[in-house]
């Protein structure tokens, strides 16, 4: 599938032209084109797909609610707004440019959105995870305080896209749409270590995730720290959302229906589960993102919306499959 | 032996005690039955013991081993559970009886981890379902299977929450023997709620009249008789001997069919 996004895309390159590009034997500009345009963006698909997808997996795990997807920690509303903050206020840099509608493309910094973004999803997660620590982590207060919390970053970036430019609000709902082709070696390697990490984590604590779909109390039992458990599995998931969709934009959808699937088809042990949850992460987006540049006639199309067009009719004949009688 | 002192418990800081001063103990190899209404704090008791909820005062002690101060993955070596709703995901009935062994392995299991899940199998009769997804199976074979992971813990003491409260009558009686026979043959301290006091009779060694999270009183089954349970549960029964087994008929059985 990687193979194939890579030689998918709206530059007319041929595929014995591309396959020359990665030997460096075709003209520079194809080098270019693949090597600093395409190969970020598949590498880009494959670790956000499955970092997304296996952040949905531990949230619906850890909180016990088929519902849960990566944002539910108010994680993605909390990067709108700071993304939103960063180009709306800041004309899509910091101070230094100002709130100048002219200066918009020339002075659009792509990193300071993304780490504005970031900032306000990690202020988010901080906020949630010590707000929920008083409660002990109790599932439905996470998920409540979650949905509270998105709804103020949701609110806020409301009102600034109100006193918006017709510029600054288009950049704004453009960022908002989920684009791999934002990537660069540098997010791809920021992104590959903390999904990597999170991946390792949550390998590592498998059979705790096991024995949490007994309940807690049974959990507790059976010698697993329910409350330290969810607080970094928790933090983890939305560590990874936060840096995923910092990068990229929104991407929805993979969060939820990857995990489902692989529930329905292969059973809910988490030995087996997390990691066939990253393939199958890796591999719609993959799949998303190659139908995205294809169909776009020139420019892709938003992924996030492939995922979802792509994702819920196949999510749908899941759930209503017979055959696959493994509940959700 | 298996014995709580002076515990206090209460949710919240205002709320009145759900548990006051409750005491209790119970030795090895006996099956000890919590006895009391909705309310009367059965199961905040087990809350606590199992470590969900953190006691006010009082200690829990097991043989001088202070089961408050352990973390949760040496306390699973001391104590076991299994719930009244039992929950597996979608996971075989091997992997999830595996599940128990948790607090002796660190991410895979041992071969002495997989001698004793193949072991507690046998005991158990579960070899025929081994492969088969707990979600599969009925409301009795969900309780065996919950009943074989707890016991691959190893547990000094296991917990029962109202075991029997979803199953049908040859089911309560085959989870009840096997409760029985468990304390005896591996000497472990079984502490049970029960609702249905003849159930409570037919398995009990000791037992425990709990009513405002007091230990109204305790004993062996001798003291179960017709003004305890009244002043536990606030209704008249009548108490018959049949085969020198006592027997507890509800006071309306003798006034409208007698």
């Amino acid at each position: 599938m990687a193979v194939i996004c890579m030689f998918t895309g709206s530059a007319n390159m041929g595929f014995v032209e591309c396959v020359k590009a990665l030997f460096f034997k075709s003209s520079s500009a194809n080098i270019r084109i693949l090597y600093n345009i395409r190969i970020p963006r598949v590498l880009a698909a494959i670790i956000a797909g499955a970092g997304l997808a296996i952040a949905g997996l531990i949230m619906q795990t850890n909180l016990n609610n088929a519902m849960a997807s990566p944002s539910t920690l108010g994680v993605s509303n909390a990067a709108v707004f700071g993304a939103n903050l960063s180009i709306i206020a800041f004309a899509g840099g910091f101070l230094d440019t100002g709130h100048n509608v002219v200066n918009y493309a020339s002075s659009a910094n792509p990193y300071a959105t993304s780490l504005m973004a970031f900032i306000f999803s990690i202020i988010s997660i901080l906020l949630i995870l010590s707000l929920c620590q008083l409660r002990s982590f109790s599932p439905n207060v996470v998920v409540l305080a979650g949905i509270a919390i998105g709804s103020i970053w949701t609110a806020a970036t409301t009102i600034l896209q109100f006193y918006a430019t017709d510029v600054g609000i288009s950049a704004a709902v453009i960022w908002n749409f989920g684009d791999l082709g934002r990537a660069t070696y540098k997010t791809d390697l920021i992104m590959f270590v903390v999904v990597f990490i999170g991946l390792i984590i949550f390998i590592l604590n498998a059979w705790k995730y096991n024995a949490l779909l007994s309940g807690d109390a049974s959990a507790l039992s059976m010698g697993v720290d329910v409350k330290r458990l969810r607080f970094i599995s928790l933090f983890m998931a939305s560590l990874i959302t936060a840096v995923c969709v910092s990068y990229l934009g929104i991407i929805g959808f993979v969060g939820i229906i990857c995990p489902h699937v692989i529930k329905k088809l292969m059973g809910q042990d988490h030995r087996f589960s997390i990691v066939s949850t990253a393939l199958m992460g890796s591999l719609l987006l993959l799949f998303a993102d190659t139908l995205s540049r294809s169909m776009g006639s020139g420019s892709a199309l938003p992924v996030g919306a492939i995922t979802s067009l792509l994702g819920a009719p196949f999510f749908l004949m899941i759930i209503f499959s017979r055959k696959a009688g493994k509940k959700c | 032996m298996l014995e709580i002192k002076n515990l206090n418990f209460k949710y919240h800081r205002f709320s009145s005690e759900v548990l006051d001063d409750l005491s209790l103990s119970l030795k090895e190899g006996e099956v000890g039955i919590v006895l009391g209404k909705n309310g009367s704090g059965k199961t905040t008791l087990f809350k606590n013991i199992i470590g969900i909820e953190r006691a006010n005062s009082g200690s829990i002690t097991y043989n001088d081993t202070d089961l408050l101060k352990l973390k949760p993955r040496e306390r699973a070596k001391y104590i076991a559970y299994v719930p009244q709703n039992i929950e597996f995901g979608s996971l075989s009935v091997y992997d999830s009886i595996l599940a128990g062994r948790m607090a002796y392995f660190d991410i895979k299991e041992g071969k002495s981890d997989i001698e004793i899940v193949e072991k507690v199998i046998r005991e158990m009769g579960l070899e025929s379902y081994i492969d088969r997804y707990v979600d599969e199976l009925s409301g009795g074979e969900r309780q065996k299977v919950a009943i074989a992971r707890a016991l691959v813990q190893e547990p000094k003491i296991l917990l029962f929450d109202e075991p029997t409260g979803n199953l049908d009558l040859a089911n309560e009686e085959l989870i009840l023997k096997e409760a029985k026979r468990i304390a005896k043959e591996k000497n472990v301290s079984i502490l049970m709620s029960l609702h249905d006091i003849n159930q409570a009779l037919m398995a009990g060694d000791k037992f425990f009249f709990i009513k405002d999270g007091k230990v109204l009183k305790s004993g062996n089954r001798d003291i179960v008789n017709e003004e305890i349970i009244e002043e536990c549960f606030g209704i008249k029964v009548r108490i018959v001997e049949i085969n020198k087994q006592k027997v507890v008929l509800g006071r309306w059985v003798n006034e409208e069919n007698y």
